[in-house]
């Protein structure tokens, strides 16, 4: 920490001395702190390699201390769907990620409009309600939900509990942190904007359907994104809710019992969890901006 | 003030417009309650609900296949004094959120630092340093337990080249928890986006000032760049103590997977926590106590136990944040 | 008069209507059902030994044309628990070990067979007596065994030659000493280790030292069903005898040796492929080598035993796999009549254990003329059928006091417990706290 904090001292002794001097040790300081970088860059990229490498040896090869694979095994990829229905699982993941995330955008975007542009009494005790639930950890409700699901399951003869409803079903009754959110982006939206709608005669729906929704397109591209990131790699209520039942298994339970299920070597199990990076990976690409302001977003605001 | 009854109230006489306004007001009412409906019912159904639940069932004895049989407090007793794996699981978390949850702050800001200084290829650094924090916690463990194998990883097989006896990692109980730690670090990328967009926003003319009252980088760093951007550091430490009470994926994957065992027999799944209880955070206790040993009475009361703890922890960190956070730009 | 005769009538009709509809509808049902009968049946096995299963099984289908059987293997514990309080559970349900039986049984999970059996005149006196136990929980009989399974000694015969070893251990102290001169290291690191006691290695049932009791005489409970690991000698002696083996070795060379190990169930198998000179595993490896590595020359025999108990020779630590009905199940006759062939029938049982080389769980299967005779296979029925032979005890806590116990010996074996006597006299008091936990204690 106290190397990287160095370029801000460099910048201020500048003015004060000879143009030589300060040209010199610029320049030293940016070759420091670029030389820094690209050590640490390399070391963050390091893991992807490796892994890729390790996807790419035989059997044997991965039991061994050798790290460059030989020969390359570009079949392994092709095994790995052979020896798992990966594409049940990403079926699956997509379903749960799908539903998900519309359910809590139509679901999210009244109660953060309410909180944020209607002034009522109790709208701070709501919005604190919203925090606390946001910040306590799941683990606090999952047992009583957990019987909830099997007891209602038992009454209307439906399987809840080995299916991906009990996933999917909360997300359509409001998510704390979407609200959260898409609150704190409504509050950015110059008041004006709305009064000029409301002269217009518009009631407070026509203008959270139009003029709101319109403007808050950013938040809920956002809101959307770490929805899919969320459910896309969420491990924790998969597993309680359908690990009995594989035919649901989305891709991140699968994966975890990629291994175990076959007696799977670590060659395909690397190729696998390449395979299971891949789409966000590619989707970061695709929306390299999206995911750095949206992330930005979450921050900034808090 | 309300719009909506100021539209409709203002041609009509007094007692009418009163009348109005009432009738205007209860209007009100009912849009706020439809627009907050999905969020009442999700919160009374998935919340408040279960968090009554939780406090009755924790004290009764409870496996879902029979039902469940009054117990009164002997769960949390139980809890506090007889179960072996308590407190070790206690301590686990506590490590977790006082070590590596700093660490990994203290790492991405310091690599927002160097971001910010960098004159050449932001955009790619920016990149690679984000990226890993997009691979999936399960695929990230799985890689992370290979690389670190310690017969044959790739980590321990250059430490040896260069003559360094690697440790054993994800093996031993020493090293399971900085190896979580590291997977940890190596994740960093959400929080030094923010960090950077913060570092980046701070004002230039902060820095030209201090210059001028000839204050070294240290010192501009302590007094300068932490304060404004002090709002953002307290969010990231509040997400990291959140994270780091409900973390479980990567412990749960990583015990799995290196404790080994082709779970082609009918496993018993003890391997939670592997090796010797030193990745069995609290929350893998819970998950072992109601859907491994079927005690969900018991997992109900380490619930209730998690439940005070997370709301006095993060109670106290927003009550005292107002001591150090600095509040520049307004945001409402 | 008229204003509620009109929707009365209405509504007699309405019933009327949704009655015969209903009827309708359940006539197309019971039609249906006379077609088919579905029957879903869950199983451990996977790979090769679930191909097995499959085969015994269509031969019941084709026997009986009314059913259509879907079998789905890699099933555990945990998920056969989930299922049944979700009210998911298939028809017929097998376990590979007992020691979910207590929980299964004592919370009528599965249900009770006895009346079944005495409809069926099925007698109970054909099932081995050990069997008999780790199929019930205080006398509520929940499941059958569906071929048994006992732990032996396999040693790779060409690293023993190697050695200059003549015949398998016979004692604890044999056994040490052959372990070492089999282990081969390079520069500190182990080439191939000659016995791996290490706990939660391979085998992975147990992860603590349940295989080792009838080796050394010991028991769990007293009979106030007490916990005595500490009272009795044996477990200490276990305990020391494992430890010295592992510091001979290193503790971190141990570990460092196993993780680059294959799986167990692999082909890379590490006794398989050499890298073990003997191991106690269960008679199913048997026929996994004769899939996967045909020409290892290897050889079976009962696992040593106690200096001190040499008369327990020949036994050793049996189990099996379970089978019965969860509640809550819609063909449960259907389901008894599968139960009842699969865990009964001569034919079916030894058409199974020639499949995958388990031992046949009832007194005329084990004598049937279909079994394929195998030597180094006998040795494990011979050990099975060992008076001596005991398995791990039954109790209302299922899974939870072998958590307790392998948790305590891991950490006793990385050198964590200091005094031995009153680590096991902890132990015993948080196994006896986990039982009362769980409401029951030890039959």
């Amino acid at each position: 920490m106290s190397t990287a904090s160095v370029p801000f001292g460099a910048a201020s002794v500048v003015r004060r001395r000879p143009p030589a001097a300060v040209r010199r040790q610029r320049f030293l300081v940016a070759v420091a702190n670029h030389s820094l970088l690209i050590a640490a860059a390399i070391t963050f990229l390091a893991p992807f390699a490796f892994i890729l490498l390790t996807a790419l040896m035989t059997n044997n090869q991965a039991l061994s201390s050798h790290l460059w694979p030989h020969p390359f095994r570009w079949q392994n990829f092709a095994d790995v769907f052979h020896q798992a229905p990966i594409l049940r699982w990403t079926f699956n993941t997509m379903t749960y990620s799908v539903l998900a995330t519309l359910g809590l955008i139509v679901s999210s975007v009244p109660v953060a409009y309410a909180l944020s542009r209607l002034r009522w009494r109790g709208r701070n005790v709501a919005f604190m309600i919203v925090l606390i639930a946001l910040m306590l950890p799941p683990q606090v409700t999952v047992v009583p939900l957990y019987v909830m699901w099997t007891k209602l399951g038992q009454a209307i003869g439906f399987h809840f509990v080995g299916s991906l409803w009990p996933l999917i079903i909360p997300n359509w009754l409001g998510d704390a942190f979407s609200i959260f959110l898409l609150r704190q982006f409504f509050l950015t939206i110059p008041e004006e904007y709305l009064d000029a709608a409301r002269v217009d005669g518009c009631g407070e729906l026509r203008i959270l359907t139009t003029v709101v929704l319109r403007m808050a397109k950013p938040a809920i591209a956002a809101v959307a994104l770490f929805s899919f990131l969320y459910t896309f790699n969420d491990f924790f209520l998969p597993l309680l809710y359908t690990g009995e039942n594989p035919a649901r298994w989305p891709l991140q339970v699968g994966l975890a019992q990629f291994r175990s299920l076959h007696q799977v070597q670590w060659n395909l199990t690397m190729a696998a969890t390449l395979l299971v990076m891949a789409p966000v990976i590619a989707l970061f690409f695709l929306a390299q901006r999206a995911f750095i302001e949206g992330v930005t977003l979450t921050g900034v605001k808090g | 003030m309300s719009p909506a009854a100021i539209a409709e109230a203002s041609p009509a006489p007094a007692i009418d417009r009163r009348r109005a306004r009432r009738k205007a007001a209860w209007r009100r009412r009912g849009l706020v309650l439809l627009l907050m409906s999905p969020w009442l019912a999700g919160f009374s159904i998935f919340f408040g609900y279960p968090l009554v639940m939780s406090g009755y069932l924790s004290l009764t004895h409870y496996d879902l296949l029979s039902s469940p049989k009054w117990r009164g407090f002997a769960n949390y007793h139980y809890l506090f004094h007889d179960d072996p794996q308590f407190w070790p699981s206690v301590r686990n978390s506590l490590w977790f959120i006082g070590i590596a949850i700093p660490l990994q702050v203290m790492f991405a800001f310091g690599i927002a630092l160097m971001l910010a200084r960098a004159k050449r290829g932001l955009g790619f650094f920016r990149t690679v340093f984000y990226l890993p924090a997009l691979a999936p916690p399960v695929a990230a463990t799985l890689g992370f337990v290979y690389l670190l194998n310690p017969a044959n990883g790739p980590v321990n097989v250059i430490l040896g080249h260069i003559g360094i006896h690697g440790p054993l990692w994800f093996q031993s109980p020493g090293w399971s928890k900085p190896s979580l730690t590291l997977l940890q670090i190596w994740g960093v990328g959400n929080t030094m986006i923010i960090f950077l967009a913060a570092i980046l926003d701070v004002p230039q003319h902060l820095y030209e000032s201090a210059e001028l009252d000839g204050a070294g980088p240290l010192r501009r760093l302590r007094w300068v760049t932490l304060p404004t951007i002090s709002p953002v550091l307290l969010f990231a430490v509040v997400l990291g103590v959140i994270q780091g009470l409900q973390y479980f994926t990567q412990a749960y994957v990583a015990a799995n997977i290196a404790a080994g065992q082709a779970s082609q027999a009918g496993d018993t799944l003890n391997n939670l926590g592997y090796p010797q209880d030193s990745t069995l955070f609290y929350p893998v206790l819970l998950y072992q106590a109601a859907f491994v040993n079927n005690f969900m009475g018991y997992a109900c009361a380490l619930a209730i136990v998690l439940l005070v703890v997370a709301f006095a922890v993060t109670s106290i960190i927003l009550w005292n944040s107002r001591r150090w956070v600095h509040y520049t730009g307004a945001t409402r | 008069m008229r204003r509620i005769a009109v929707p009365l009538l209405a509504a007699v009709v309405l019933g009327a209507a949704v009655a015969g509809a209903a009827r309708l509808s359940s006539a197309r049902a019971d039609t249906h059902a006379a077609k088919k009968t579905k029957l879903t049946v869950w199983v451990g096995w996977s790979a090769r030994e679930l191909k097995e299963f499959k085969g015994v099984v269509a031969e019941y289908q084709a026997k009986h044309p009314e059913l259509q059987i879907k079998v789905v293997g890699s099933i555990n514990d945990t998920k056969i628990t989930n299922a049944i309080r979700s009210g998911n559970a298939p028809d017929v349900v097998s376990s590979f070990t007992s020691s979910m039986v207590g929980v299964f049984c004592g919370t009528g999970a599965w249900i009770d067979l006895m009346p079944f059996l005495k409809k069926d005149h099925v007698s109970l006196s054909q099932f081995p007596k050990t069997s008999l136990y780790y199929t019930q929980f205080k006398g509520k009989r929940c499941a059958l065994p569906l071929l048994a399974d006992s732990y032996g000694l396999y040693y790779n015969k060409t690293l023993f030659r190697k050695a200059g070893i003549k015949s398998p251990p016979k004692t604890f102290s044999e056994l040490t000493a052959d372990a070492k001169k089999l282990t081969q290291r390079s520069g500190g690191k182990i080439k191939v280790i000659g016995y791996n006691p290490f706990w939660g290695f391979y085998s992975g049932n147990f992860t603590d030292m349940t295989n080792y009791a009838p080796l050394f005489g010991a028991q769990y409970y007293n009979n106030k069903g007490k916990a005595v690991l500490a009272s009795r000698f044996a477990w200490s002696k276990v305990l020391r005898w494992q430890k010295s083996l592992i510091d001979w070795y290193g503790y971190s060379n141990v570990v460092r040796f196993q993780s680059g190990l294959g799986d167990e169930f692999s082909a890379s198998n590490a006794f398989e492929i050499g890298k073990i000179a003997m191991m106690m595993d269960g008679e199913w490896r048997v026929a996994f080598i004769k899939a996967e590595h045909p020409d290892l020359n290897y050889g079976t025999a009962p696992m040593p035993v106690d200096d001190a108990h040499k008369n327990l020779y020949g036994a050793g630590s049996v189990n099996g796999t379970i089978i019965g009905i969860p509640k809550g199940g819609h063909n449960v006759d259907q389901a008894w009549a599968l139960v009842k062939y699969l865990t009964t029938n001569d034919h079916a049982l030894a058409k199974f254990s020639n499949g995958i080389r388990n031992v046949p769980s009832t007194r005329s299967s084990g004598k049937s003329p279909e079994l394929k005779p195998d030597k180094r296979f006998a040795t494990f029925v011979r050990i099975f059928n060992n008076p001596h032979s005991a398995t791990a005890p039954i109790t209302a806590a299922g899974a939870a006091p072998g958590t307790l116990i392998g948790r305590f010996t891991v950490r006793w074996q990385a050198g964590k417990v200091k005094n031995l006597h009153q680590g096991l006299k902890t132990l015993d008091k948080q196994v006896d706290k986990v039982n009362a936990q769980a409401g029951g204690g030890v039959p």
